[in-house]
């Protein structure tokens, strides 16, 4: 498949501001304007930011997107994981919660998480909308209304069932698995168009397979004239109740390191797009929004399981996650929406795989000398909204994240699960990841995962969909934004990404976004 | 609220766990012992380190330090038998973290000075890291990931996740584990 190449933006020169044509500006290779005007200027460019973009300036309206991350193409997404995880994560892939049990991978890059995921498209279940609507008062989510959002979300992703030619041998060892203990399990939806299987999805595609927002929300945007510039980092929000707002945004060097030069953008409108993490982190430091912005947080952090196998599996070809064992889940949890757990196949590249292990010396040596015959998956279990994001008075970030014990109760019973599941299609042994390494060699020793203590710091949990920190609610009592993502306190600062979600969406949040920004700007249309 | 923060601020480090007041608060549980040794001690336990050219942020003695570590944490075995020594990690992490905000490298080096003193600090032996003979660092790193300490165990994780990282990375090493190489370039004809 062709990429979709950005046009670069032609620059013209205006008294009092600066102006740009449709489209990309990488503002670490030229120096920045020194005020940028708009109607309205949307901070990030992942599946809630490029959609919302894409719907606004089709319909005439004057859009400026900003991203910290730059346009990452083709052959420069080399597969690599040092190269990668620097450029296409926030924090160099180094985030993590407040203890480092949780490591929180936040994509940073042209088109944001969608171009880092595994492209599992799962939409918000019913039960989940149902719940919303019902206990937290979102009328918009109730299922029959929020239908056409969720089709035209499905649209956008050229969504299909993985064919069954392509699960690959690992996840096919899960299935097996799954099947023989009687366990019910799917083969995922995905939004890959001309996949290849090259195998390295977390790390973006070089022959961009994803339908993802870069793919087609960012063009789409770029084409009905909407400005992008890249490199650039939104650092505050000032005059958030009058009716120009002032942003101030840094630029960065090329390779996103270092802040280079200021410019201040004046937006009617700001809608803040950055992931559920930047997003609350950007509204703290700005002094923007009420009591709950930064609370509420879900991390969902997922658990790597991996069954060690007699042969060669070469989990690291083929599509990554196509299969997953749905029989624990549970979509409309009376308290919470989403609760249970899922197993994900899942695989990925050496340097990420050997990140997680829990060995070092000749036994880190040992384990990984494996690779090829490991078939690895993620239990994911939806968390309840518990956690916070700080920002100190220095500006520095804190992921405040205390693993609650229902929490650590489910992942148990999913890797007790996993560990026969994997025994079961024929692994040698199942290794759980923690320290100390629990490995598990017959059905029998599977209870053994009820020792797992989840002490901090002892079990390599992987955080993808963070959610919550801004929550939509009807009453500013409850939550920081309002039914329509308007931040409370604010004239029109809006947040349009899973910050608001009370509760967990779904087991993967980009079709959620989509489906949730689609809603919440077809609503902004209708008043502007 | 705050206004715009520094740069130095804004981002996230591996080495973030290590604020100053837990560092000193580390420091005092184990003031018993560094105290016994005193300041001028302490640096004549240290010794010197041989000079290191080049570097753009660790100094020789913290080179050193995270050169006694990959020896241990990433030893030349019978299923790789590849010398993490002889791919100079260290000056890897040396050039990751000139690119760095200044408060993760301070952080940093509050790490690389407990790692080097461990020894002292937690098993009250008069001696430093780089000091000891590869098999007691080997089994005395080991500890660090099984500590009741959660800063140890933050310690051992944060630097077993760059240097596996950065290690298995290479080229050299994917033979050893199964690994062909990216796809793209095996499509390509351009890897084995």
């Amino acid at each position: 498949m062709a990429v979709h190449w950005l046009p670069r933006a032609v620059h013209e020169t205006r008294a009092g501001g600066h102006a740009v044509t449709g489209g990309i500006t990488d503002l670490s290779k030229q120096p920045p304007p020194e005020a940028i005007t708009t109607e309205i200027c949307i901070i990030g460019s992942g599946c809630g930011g490029a959609t919302a973009a894409h719907l606004l300036a089709e319909a005439g309206h004057e859009v400026v997107v900003l991203e910290e991350g730059r346009d990452l193409v083709g052959s420069e997404r080399t597969q690599r994981d040092g190269p990668m995880y620097d450029q296409l994560f926030m924090d160099r892939g180094g985030r993590a919660s407040h203890d480092l049990s949780v490591s929180v991978l936040q994509g940073r890059v042209l088109g944001g998480g969608g171009v880092v995921n595994t492209c599992d498209v799962v939409p918000i279940p019913e039960g989940v909308l149902h719940h919303w609507a019902t206990k937290y008062g979102l009328e918009d989510f109730a299922p029959v209304r929020f239908k056409r959002f969720t089709d035209d979300a499905l649209g956008d992703l050229s969504a299909s069932r993985i064919p069954e030619s392509m699960v690959n041998p690992a996840n096919n060892k899960l299935r097996q698995g799954a099947e023989g203990l009687g366990l019910r399990g799917e083969v995922m939806m995905h939004n890959r168009v001309g996949c290849r299987g090259l195998g390295t999805c977390m790390i973006g595609c070089p022959v961009h397979a994803k339908r993802n927002p870069r793919m087609v929300a960012l063009p789409k945007a770029v084409e009905a004239g909407a400005r992008i510039f890249t490199r650039a980092r939104a650092v505050k929000i000032g005059k958030a109740s009058q009716e120009f707002k002032e942003i101030t945004v840094r630029t960065l060097d090329p390779r996103g390191y270092h802040e280079q030069s200021e410019l201040r953008v004046r937006a009617k409108i700001v809608i803040v797009a950055a992931n559920a993490i930047a997003s609350a982190q950007l509204l703290l430091r700005s002094g923007v929004g009420n009591s709950h912005v930064g609370r509420n947080l879900t991390l969902q952090p997922q658990l790597p399981i991996i069954g060690i196998f007699n042969e060669r599996i070469a989990a690291f070809d083929g599509i990554p996650q196509s299969y997953a064992v749905t029989e624990f889940e549970e979509e409309d949890n009376a308290e919470f929406g989403l609760w249970g757990y899922r197993i994900e196949g899942i695989m990925g590249t050496p340097g990420i795989v050997s990140s997680l292990l829990p060995f070092s010396g000749a036994a880190g040596m040992e384990g990984m000398a494996q690779y090829d015959r490991m078939a690895a998956s993620l239990l994911l279990a939806p968390d309840a909204p518990s956690g916070q994001v700080e920002v100190a008075r220095d500006g520095r970030l804190t992921i405040r994240y205390d693993q609650r014990a229902d929490h650590q109760e489910r992942l148990r019973h999913a890797a007790e699960m996993a560990a026969r599941v994997y025994l079961e299609a024929g692994a040698r042994e199942v290794l759980l990841p923690t320290t100390p390494p629990l490995v598990i060699r017959s059905a029998r020793e599977a209870k053994r995962a009820q020792e797992l203590s989840f002490a901090p710091a002892t079990a390599p949990m992987v955080s993808a969909h963070q959610q919550g920190t801004v929550r939509f609610a009807a009453s500013e009592r409850d939550g920081g934004a309002d039914l329509n993502g308007q931040v409370y306190g604010t004239r029109e600062v809006y947040v349009f990404d899973s910050s608001g979600y009370p509760t967990s969406a779904a087991s993967h949040t980009m079709t959620p976004i989509i489906a949730s920004s689609r809603m919440l700007t077809t609503k902004l249309l209708t008043r502007i | 609220m705050g206004g715009v923060p520094n740069e130095a601020s804004s981002r996230e480090g591996l080495f973030s766990f290590l604020s100053r007041r837990r560092f000193l608060k580390v420091s005092l549980v184990a003031g018993g012992a560094v105290l016994g040794v005193g300041g001028g001690g302490l640096l004549a336990l240290r010794g010197r380190a041989p000079n290191v050219d080049g570097l753009r942020v660790l100094d020789a003695h913290e080179y050193r330090t995270l050169q006694s570590l990959v020896e241990v944490m990433l030893p030349k075995t019978d299923a790789i038998p590849i010398d993490a020594a002889s791919m100079d990690l260290p000056r890897e992490f040396d050039d990751f973290l000139a690119d760095e905000p200044e408060q993760n490298v301070r952080d940093l080096q509050k790490a690389l000075v407990l790692i080097e003193f461990g020894p002292l600090v937690f098993d009250k032996k008069l001696t430093t890291f780089s000091r000891l003979d590869v098999a007691e660092r080997t089994a005395h790193w080991n500890e660090w990931a099984l500590s009741e300490n959660l800063l140890r165990r933050q310690v051992s994780i944060a630097t077993r996740k760059f240097f596996n990282l950065v290690y298995f990375d290479q080229e050299e090493v994917w033979p050893y584990i199964g690994y062909p190489g990216p796809s793209m370039k095996r499509a390509q004809g351009v890897m084995p």
